[in-house]
Formats: C-alpha cells, structure tokens, sequence
C-alpha cells in the first residue's frame, strides 16, 4: 500500500514532467523523443532476448520491485534447477503494465505486481492461467488472500505478500481496550491518535466502522461517513504517510493506525505495544505474482512459483520482505508479527471507484483534514 | 543586446530557450490543464470546462486559501520583525563580523531543508529538547504538545525564510548612504525620526523583497504543514499536492495552482503601490 503511494507519486512526478515537455516542445524536439523512447525499448528487448539464448539451463526473467526478495532465495532456486533469474524492476505497477503491454505479453516471464493492477492485466488478457500440475504447492497459500476481485477464481495468481493497516496502541497510555475502529472515536483519546495519510484508508475505516464496504460508491453513504469523520478530529494527534511509527515510539501519539512495514517496525522497537486486528474487519492490499501471456519461458515461472510456495523459502522472503505472510504452510517458520490470526476472517481490498465517488472521498478527506486544526 | 545588433545573443540564446521550454512552457500547460476534463482515474480529455474554478467555491476550499493567506501573514510578520533588525545590524558590523554572520547564515543551506525540518522534529517532540529545558527550569510542570500544531508550523516557515530576509535587507542597508542619516541629524531629527523618515525608506527595496521572498514561498511550503503540522493545516500548496497524487485529479490542481498565482501576482503588486516602490532588492 505504502509502495503504491510512493510510486503514484513518482509517477505523477514523471508523466507531469513528460507531459509539461510535450506540450512546449517544438515539434522536432518531440520526434526526436519518441525515436528515443522506441530505441531503448529495442534496446532492452535486445539484452533479452540474447540472453535467453546464451544460458543453457534457461532463464527466467523476473520483473517486480527492487528489492523482493533475498539473494539466497534467488540463488537457492539456480542451484536447484540450473535456471538463471535475470531480475528486472520497475518503479511503478503502472509502469509494468505499459511494458507489458508494449511488448504484448512476452519479454517477462513472471511479474510480481499490486492487486489492482493485476485485474488490468488480466482484462487486458495479458496473463496465461498458472499451470497447476507444475505449481504443486499452490495448496500452501492462505485462503485468506485468495478468491479476491483481481482473480476470483484463482487462476492467474499466487500471492506474494499482503499489506495490512492495523492499529497499535500503547496500552499505558490509552485506558481501555481498544478492539476495532470504532473505539478511535472514543472522546478519552483526545489528541492521541495518529492517522496514516491515504484519504481511501482513512474513508474506508470509516465506512468500516459504519458497517459499509470501504469500496461503496453510494455517494450519500460517502457523505455520511464524512461527518463522522469529523468527530473523529478532536482525537487526531497527526496525519502522516511518513514515519507515522516514530509518533508512537516517541510519546507524541498514544495510538496510531499503521501500514504493515511501520507496524513491524513499531513492535521491534518496542513489543509493549500492542496490535489491534479491528474487529469490523481489515482493509489490506495484496502483491501477487503472475506469468504474462507471451512469456518465453512460462515452464521456469511455474517452477519458480512452486518453489517460492515452499514453506522455508517463503518463511525466508517473508522475514526479509516485512509483509504479511500469504503463504500458510510457512505461518511456523516466519516472524510471528507477520502472520495475521486465525480469529481474522474477513478483509476488503480497495479497489478503484467511480469518479463521483472518488472525488465525495477526496471532499471528505480535504475537510477532514481542515477540521483537525 | 539584441539593440546592438551584434551576435552575441547567440549565447545566451540556449538560456532563452530553456527558460521558454521550462518555465514557460510548464506555466501554459498548467493554465490548459486547468480548463480540461478530468478522467475517471488517471489521465484527463481535453474537452473546455470550468468547472475546475467553481468548484473551489466549496467552503472547504475557500477556507483552505484564507488559512494559507493567514499563515503566510503570520510568518511574514515574524520573519520581518527578526529579520530587519538582523540584517540591519548585521551590516553595520565589521568586515569580520559580516563574514562569519553570513558564513552562519549559509551553512544550513548545505543541508536538504527536509532534513533540517525533521531536526526541529526532534527540538520540539514532547521528549524533545525545548521540553527538557523548560521542565528543568521549572517554567513548566507537563511536557508541551507543541509538535503538530499551528505554531510548531509557523516556527517551522520562518525558520526556513528568515534567510531570505536577512540576507535581501542585509544588502540593502549595506549599500546605503549613511551620509544622508548624518544629515537628517544634524538638521535635527532625532533617531528614530531619522531611522524612519531616512534609513526605512531607503531600505524599503529591501524589506519588499524579502517580504515578497517570504510571503510567496510560505503559501506553497507544503513539505512544513506536513512535517511539523502533522497535515492538519492545509494550505493551498498542500491541497495541489493532494490533488496531483492521492486524488489525482490535475485539472483541479492546475485550477488551484492558477488562481494561487493570481493571488499572489495581485498580492506582490498592492505590496508595491502601497509602499511605492519601483525596483525591488535583488529582483527585476
């Protein structure tokens, strides 16, 4: 979740900066960008392709984020089958997506990707089925984060990672149990709580609390929820994207609703605290891998898939990733603070809403924030 | 130079080119935006609306541009009451002196402004440093909450501007003509009248600049209200940055940022008709 706001900023950075130059350029100048643009792709392509041939064993060419996952989990895989990983990354899901669209399916074998983002691919039918004879330990994953809007029926995806925001309250400082959304309205929190700075999150909650689905698109119920966040003001100690955890271990907030590396991080630093897995049920974001429709090598990528499911391995890209554990064969092995319980059944992924909607959210979020101070 | 109809243009002619790709440019695609359609998701069409301008008639954002006006006041005030005196006296140091006060003056520029604004985090936080010292002295008995409010925020912007000011009035006192306040006295006028009547008025170039180096930045200083406000100030730079990213809705950040701009043009011009100043310090 935290990954996807950092990269829609980057993005908007990028395509504004693009677009500012597109309008402005001469015509010429903008000729010359586009040849530019065409040859690097040919370029990568290129590197790509002849790689491909060179490697007797195979290759699989990985594309996700820096940075998923450990080198002896990518080097335990050659090892085993002789099949060399060419890691690529991008910055953004919406630049993997316009990649994988360029190239038609192909060039990538595996992409591991946010959930919305992944639904495109798939109505966009750039995703193969995952060839389930291959993948044997797909029984291994948690049935909590499968059957989701991006691939109902469990077809294209194995996920890798999910993203929860919890609350984690200092149990010193706050009176009373807290046990769902509800209780940060309570008046004894007065300028207490500290908020993570996604305006869907921050809404969805609410709705939550209301018994609604954080996705509704029922513009009087938006509203709604809008009042009650402004009663929930009085009580917000700061709103933040950033180091919202720092607030929390340093006094300045008594309870705070987190993403899940701040929640990890939070309960290193001090495991007096406690989690909260509000009881109106959890709003969390899932990474998934899947094998484009045109990979040249989609055998490698079921392989991979499969290897990544077995529990020890997992256990070890959890512990080094920080986010929650999907796989449940490895809920034994990894760090128990990223292994949501058994009592939690229900979660809601946000998902893209219409424009009305969308824009009653960004209102309610805009004074919201004017009614804090 | 183009008057002397020589070819030396040509060299500068790559900066008038830059300026016209990347300042203009930017700023008539921005005024554009701001009349275009927004998409449902990402993207916009290009279809005539206005609907970008009156939507900011909602209190809610007629509300946000007051509060950014009365905190860019707020810091201006401030930094002009510590500024002033500071570059006024600054400069009538000695050489030594004015070396080492500016020397102290840049040296927080070596450092990203972000970071410097996560130090005043660490000042201000309710086990921070302003606190122990408080506590020890016995002025308070309970740690301040002073972190994520409006004057933490404020402490913050003329922390970042003060700079500007000193360093605008520093070099308009500097070069001015003492001769004339020896004569104002010896005519005599007393000191203050002297100040006022001469010294003020000469440095007023000056003092406009560094208020209008103040005032401007203060409104779109996002990264402060977020960082020591905790994002409950919204300020107009913050609503833009909200819209171009979480909401992304660009048009109505460019509608935001274009009447932003009005405002502060019409807010540099009464600066300059009240006080009837022509050319500012370092400026034009």
């Amino acid at each position: 979740m935290k990954r996807r706001i950092m990269s829609s900023l980057c993005a908007a950075a990028l395509v504004f900066s693009m677009a500012a130059c597109g309008s402005s350029n001469a015509p010429a100048a903008d000729g010359a960008d586009t040849n530019q643009a065409a040859s690097e792709n040919t370029a990568a392509n290129d590197t790509a392709a002849s790689d491909d041939a060179a490697k007797e064993g195979g290759e699989l060419i990985l594309y996700t984020w820096e940075g998923m996952f450990p080198q002896e989990v990518l080097d335990g895989f050659t090892e085993k089958t002789g099949i060399e990983i060419v890691y690529s990354n991008f910055d953004t899901d919406e630049t993997m997506l316009e990649k994988l669209s360029q190239a038609e399916g192909g060039t990538y074998d595996l992409v591991i990707a946010d959930d919305y983002i992944i639904e495109q691919a798939v109505q966009a039918g750039l995703v193969q089925e995952i060839d389930k004879d291959t993948v044997t330990n797909f029984g291994n994953i948690n049935p909590l984060y499968q059957g989701q809007f991006y691939d109902p029926e469990d077809k294209y995806t194995v996920p890798y990672g999910a993203g929860i925001p919890l609350i984690v309250y200092d149990p010193e400082q706050v009176g009373f149990e807290i046990t769902g959304y509800e209780d940060l309205w309570n008046p004894e929190l007065e300028d207490k709580v500290a908020l993570t700075a996604n305006y869907r999150v921050i809404n969805g909650i609410t709705l939550l609390s209301m018994g609604q689905s954080m996705n509704t698109e029922d513009v009087a119920v938006i509203e709604e929820a809008g009042k009650k966040l402004l009663d929930l003001a009085p009580n917000v100690r700061m709103i933040q994207d950033d180091n919202t955890q720092n607030a929390l271990l340093n006094g300045e907030a008594a309870v705070a609703f987190l993403y899940t590396s701040q929640v990890t991080q939070v309960m290193a630093e001090n495991p007096d605290l406690k989690v909260v897995y509000p009881k109106e049920g959890l709003g969390f974001g899932i990474m998934a891998g899947f094998i484009p429709s045109q990979a040249p090598n989609a055998k490698a990528a079921n392989e991979f898939l499969n290897y990544l499911l077995e529990p020890e391995v997992s256990a070890q890209c959890f512990d080094f990733l920080g986010y929650y554990c999907t796989t449940k064969a490895a809920d034994d092995l990894v760090n128990p603070d990223l292994v949501v319980p058994d009592s939690v059944t229900k979660g809601e992924i946000i998902q893209n809403v219409s424009q009305e909607a969308d824009e009653a959210f960004n209102k309610n979020w805009t004074e919201f924030k004017d009614a804090c101070d | 130079m183009m008057k002397r109809r020589n070819k030396w243009w040509l060299c500068v002619a790559p900066l008038y080119i830059f300026t016209l790709i990347f300042v203009l440019g930017p700023l008539i695609y921005m005024v554009a935006l701001s009349f275009a359609t927004n998409n449902d998701g990402i993207g916009v069409t290009w279809q005539f609306t206005l609907e970008n301008f009156t939507k900011m008639a909602d209190p809610v954002y007629v509300r946000c541009f007051v509060q950014s006006f009365q905190m860019a006041f707020m810091t201006t005030i401030f930094v002009v009451l510590i500024g002033y005196p500071f570059g006024y006296f600054m400069a009538k140091l000695s050489a030594r002196g004015k070396k080492l006060l500016m020397f102290l003056i840049m040296i927080p520029f070596w450092t990203s402004s972000l970071i410097r604004m996560y130090g005043w985090i660490i000042i201000l936080q309710v086990k921070g440093l302003f606190n122990k010292i408080l506590l020890a002295v016995g002025i308070i008995d309970e740690p301040l909450k002073i972190l994520y409010s409006y004057p933490a925020v404020v402490i913050g912007m003329v922390y970042a501007l003060l700079p500007f000011m000193i360093l605008a009035v520093y070099s308009s006192v500097e070069k001015m003509d003492w001769s004339l306040v020896e004569a104002a006295r010896d005519l005599g006028a007393s000191a203050p009248k002297a100040f006022l009547t001469v010294t003020l008025k000469l440095t007023l170039p000056g003092l406009l600049s560094g208020v209008i180096l103040t005032f401007v930045p203060s409104m779109g200083l996002f990264f402060i209200a977020d960082i020591l406000g905790g994002n409950k100030i919204v300020l107009v730079g913050s609503l833009i940055q909200d819209q171009l990213t979480r909401g992304s809705n660009w048009p109505f950040a460019a509608a935001l940022a274009v009447v932003l701009m009005i405002l502060t043009t019409l807010m540099i011009y009464l600066y300059r008709s009240i006080t009837h100043t022509k050319d500012l310090e370092g400026m034009f």
